[in-house]
């Protein structure tokens, strides 16, 4: 497969439009420029299509592994999981239970615990799909490993924790295209028909040129775990991991970088700079903050004001809102104009009763797999790890403006030497200090 | 490589040559004629072989990953040398075809410096990157190491314009010395059997004396300047002058020591091996003026000295920081005040007496490569060749001070060799806005870049006059360095910068 030169490719496909219009095709050219515009959108479907029989590894087996799982059989026809992947043996159990509920066994010989499980699992020749759902700390070689081994993957966002973690994505998407890999991410508004519709009524002008965003996560506190007798440092941290920056990248990475990544995807670009604050006055355990506030910077005067909370009791609302000249949008199903008027709205299905429903049809969770596995059925090569990795990147960059107090560029975080968590990654005492961090202290970025 | 007892082709008599150039035309009408199978067999290896008989370009391709690889592909000298079909192969083969051809029929090979083709600047010229990716679709492919991945998403993501050969230079002609890796063993084998000096000279009058750098063997010599007064900068009607050298005016100096020669890798290394840290990070400390800590350099990539020697050679390719952090380290642990020397001390030390453009007699008109009639004729050398280190004479490296005369107060390489660092910020209207006579001038307060003084052996003789003025110049020196932050210590794309020292008087002699 070629490595094609991106932005060559993009000249070369406007040069072929002009040869069109030139040629007259004036009657379908608008038809065909929606399509062109509209090119790489994921496909709406209501199942995945017919194929060859795909066996699926889950590596991470806790709450989100074993429902990205489970979205992933019920995509479409003949999807199977066949090996499980876990640092610890009662996460590998509950899944297992669950999927023999389901009369789907899965085998013991293939089920794996430990630090180096993921590798026993990738080495199965079987295996054609690869499910990464571990804290996103150790999604990195995960990845790598999956590719190395000719795997098409599923890989839940965040991506990674810092940008050493967030370049090895990058290259390693670059491998995966090389070899034809699928890749499809956990940024699920991506694949939801409403955001999907709206994103196209955005690019077509309905709100004019965007001026200014906002995105919020704004929440109750989220789980935690209090340390227990016989655990050491490692399994305390890893079973606590929503809580510790090396293992979760904060709750800027975890949750808000869906919000994120949308501005990035309605913006087609990603911020230059970031300024921001957050601090840390409820949480129990861990080194992460409660809040954070910052001020993404897109450049041309355009800034988008992302929020993210974890505090109980106060205005909680999650979403996004993008502002342009004739108008505005809540990313989601909605179109106003300056004046708060309804321009346009996202038509959703009926229920029997012939009432709209307020959702789409199909979860956006199980669209996502629908998708990776028609790409894998039907060669429409689909690859995301690079716009997740790249929104993750900027939660990371807004993240490191709060807990420096600096403003940080997006060349500077790009290229951060950041490396978050212990040099080496085992069972026992681990020798780190759990300060929050105070901005304006001197740090390494 | 020993391009001295290298005379491949003596020079061609007259009728031979008419003979050629007649066998040319006809071979020209030849090519019209037949096309296709022309432009097939002019691009053949042995046709490019039979005139390219230039040292060793062959057998360091046969060595070379291009021709002795694992896969058994050999890539033929036009697949790199000339651009792929539809990117404008036809001009690029007629314009090198022309420039070879006189080249073969009017000059020298021996007299062609070839090694200053092969710098990376020339070999831009010459290789072309589109040759490149043709062969080179995947630059992602699964075995890629972690730094192979960062170097080339820096390469696909950089608003810079970037070559492949910017880190794969020697990929098509094999170079032993190139090293495309960190160099953790740099400056780690130290020299050995030599005396250790335990103190540092001991000076208490102001006469010329030697510096021993303590716990090492090494040395250097420092010259004591009297103070005095001369004329900075060069005359309206001195011959290619540049503006930023006026007006004249005239500066009073106090007396200062300054090193005899540049800085030479012996010394530099004594620096970095006590100093050496593993992290940027580490060395950032430096900024904070903490001088009983001093972290210096991290290790380099690739190979500093270009692989031409270290030793006696002066050290290159360190940044300004680097030099002044080097000065606060000497500064320690000698017990003296080193630092770089302002600009002028360095022109006055340079200058050692004289008001000519240059140290030596001189014209710059008649000395400079520069201009149809000098490129005829060639430059002329009287004088200049003895004593400076430039690009007529230079093969393109640097060399050792030993191999040029002083100047008139017994310094070597000031005109050339490497630029020098100087303590002060460079501005264009230095010495506008000060021009009537100043004592111990020392730059602008504020300043983004720093002058640096004297050519190099890349420098035409119009730049290694006395009055000739430069500056760092630090984004494009550092272009391909794919760190953020980039390097504080290395420049990873200038290769002909070092600096001397000088030292104050006022803490050890009296006046």
């Amino acid at each position: 497969m070629q490595n094609i030169d991106r932005r060559k490719f993009i000249g070369k496909t406007a040069l072929a439009g002009i040869g069109l219009a030139g040629a007259g095709a004036i009657i379908t050219s608008c038809k065909r420029n929606d399509d062109k515009k509209f090119a790489g959108l994921p496909p709406i479907l209501n199942g995945a299509p017919k194929g060859k029989k795909l066996k699926a590894g889950l590596v991470g087996t806790g709450a989100r592994g074993t429902g990205a799982a489970i979205n992933f059989i019920s995509s479409g026809p003949d999807l199977e999981i066949i090996a499980l992947a876990d640092l610890f043996q009662d996460k590998i159990d509950a899944c297992r239970q669950r999927f023999d509920s389901f009369k789907l066994p899965i085998p013991a010989e293939n089920c794996f615990v430990g630090f180096d499980a993921y590798k026993k699992l990738m080495a199965i020749p079987d295996i054609d799909v690869v499910i990464l759902a571990t804290p996103p700390q150790f999604r990195p070689e995960h990845f790598l490993e999956a590719v190395k081994n000719n795997k098409h993957a599923f890989i839940e966002k965040p991506v990674a924790v810092d940008p050493v973690g967030i370049r090895s994505i990058l290259t390693t998407a670059k491998k995966a295209e090389a070899l034809g890999l699928c890749v499809v991410t956990g940024t699920q508004r991506r694949h939801q028909e409403d955001y999907i519709a709206t994103y196209k009524q955005v690019l077509n002008g309905a709100i004019g040129r965007i001026t200014s965003a906002k995105a919020f996560w704004n929440q109750d506190h989220v789980w935690f775990r209090e340390r227990e007798e016989g655990w050491n440092d490692m399994e305390y941290m890893i079973r606590n991991w929503n809580n510790f920056c090396w293992l979760c990248g904060d709750h800027i990475l975890d949750t808000h970088v869906h919000n994120i990544d949308v501005i990035n995807w309605f913006m087609g670009k990603y911020p230059q700079k970031a300024i921001g604050y957050g601090g840390r006055h409820r949480r129990v355990t861990g080194d992460q903050y409660d809040f954070f506030s910052i001020d993404f910077d897109y450049g041309n005067g355009i800034s988008s004001h992302s929020m993210c909370r974890q505090i109980d009791s106060c205005a909680n609302s999650t979403g996004e809102v993008i502002v342009g000249t004739e108008g505005y949008t809540n990313c989601a199903n909605t179109i106003w104009d300056p004046d708060g008027k309804i321009k346009w709205q996202f038509e959703y299905p009926k229920d029997e009763n012939g009432n709209a429903m307020n959702q789409v049809k199909i979860p956006p969770y199980v669209q996502e797999h629908m998708h990776l596995v028609y790409a894998i059925r039907t060669g429409n090569y689909v690859n995301e790890a690079e716009q997740t990795a790249l929104s993750t990147l900027t939660a990371i960059m807004g993240r490191t403006a709060a807990y420096t107090g600096r403003q940080i560029t997006w060349d500077e975080i790009y290229k951060s030497d950041m490396d978050l968590g212990p040099a080496k990654i085992e069972f026992g005492p681990v020798d780190m200090v759990f300060e929050t961090p105070i901005p304006g202290t001197p740090v390494t970025i | 490589m020993n391009l001295i007892n290298y005379h491949p082709r003596a020079s061609l008599s007259r009728r031979r040559r008419i003979v050629i150039l007649l066998t040319g035309f006809i071979a020209g009408i030849i090519f019209l004629i037949s096309g296709k199978t022309a432009v097939k067999y002019t691009s053949s290896d042995d046709y490019c072989k039979s005139c390219h008989v230039h040292p060793f370009a062959e057998q360091a391709w046969k060595l070379s990953t291009h021709y002795n690889n694992g896969s058994g592909t050999i890539v033929h000298c036009t697949q790199c040398h000339l651009p792929p079909e539809g990117h404008g192969y036809l001009y690029a083969k007629s314009k090198h075809g022309f420039k070879d051809l006189y080249g073969y029929l009017f000059k020298d090979s021996a007299s062609i410096n070839w090694e200053e083709k092969k710098l990376l600047e020339n070999a831009k010229g010459f290789v072309y990157e589109e040759s490149c990716k043709k062969c080179h679709q995947n630059l992602f492919p699964v075995t890629l190491s972690v730094n192979g991945g960062n170097a080339h998403l820096f390469y696909t993501t950089s608003n810079e314009p970037l070559n492949c050969i910017n880190c794969h230079l020697n990929v098509g002609h094999y170079d032993r010395n190139a090293l495309h890796a960190h160099d953790t063993l740099f400056g780690v084998s130290a020299a050995a059997n030599k005396e250790v000096f335990a103190q540092p000279a001991s000076v208490t009058e102001f006469k010329d004396f030697t510096e021993n750098i303590p716990g090492t063997g090494v040395s250097f010599d420092m010259v004591a300047l009297p103070g005095g007064t001369f004329k900075m900068g060069s005359p309206d009607d001195e011959p290619l002058r540049k503006n930023d050298e006026g007006p004249l005016r005239k500066v009073e100096l106090s007396r200062f020591w300054i090193a005899r020669t540049e800085v030479t890798w012996d010394e530099y290394l004594a620096f970095f091996r006590a100093t050496g840290s593993q992290g940027r990070t580490e060395g950032q400390v430096v900024k904070m003026k903490n001088v009983d800590a001093i972290s210096g350099a991290t290790p380099p990539w690739g190979a500093p000295d270009q692989g031409w020697g270290k030793g006696k050679r002066p050290a290159i390719t360190m940044s300004w920081h680097a030099a002044s952090v080097y000065c606060q380290w000497l500064s320690k642990v000698t017990g003296k005040k080193y630092r770089l020397p302002t600009e002028a001390e360095w022109e006055y030390a340079c200058r050692g007496g004289s008001q000519t453009p240059y140290f030596f007699e001189g014209n710059p008109k008649k000395l400079t490569s520069a201009g149809f009639l000098r490129k005829l004729l060639g430059p002329d050398t009287t004088g200049i060749g003895s004593r400076v280190v430039y690009q007529v004479n230079s093969s393109s490296k640097t060399k050792e001070s030993a191999s040029v005369k002083p100047n008139p107060f017994g310094l070597r390489n000031m005109s050339g060799n490497v630029s020098e660092f100087c303590l002060d910020f460079y501005s264009a209207d230095t010495y506008k806005s000060d021009s009537t006579a100043v004592i111990d001038p020392k730059g602008p307060a504020k300043g983004k870049e720093h002058v640096i003084r004297g050519g190099s052996f890349k420098s035409d003789a119009r730049d290694v006059r006395s009055a000739s003025r430069d500056f760092t110049k630090t984004k494009p020196w550092l272009v391909t360095d794919p760190q953020m932050p980039k390097s504080i210590w290395w420049y990873s794309d200038c290769i002909d910068v070092g600096f001397r020292v000088v030292c104050e008087t006022d803490t050890l002699v009296n006046h």
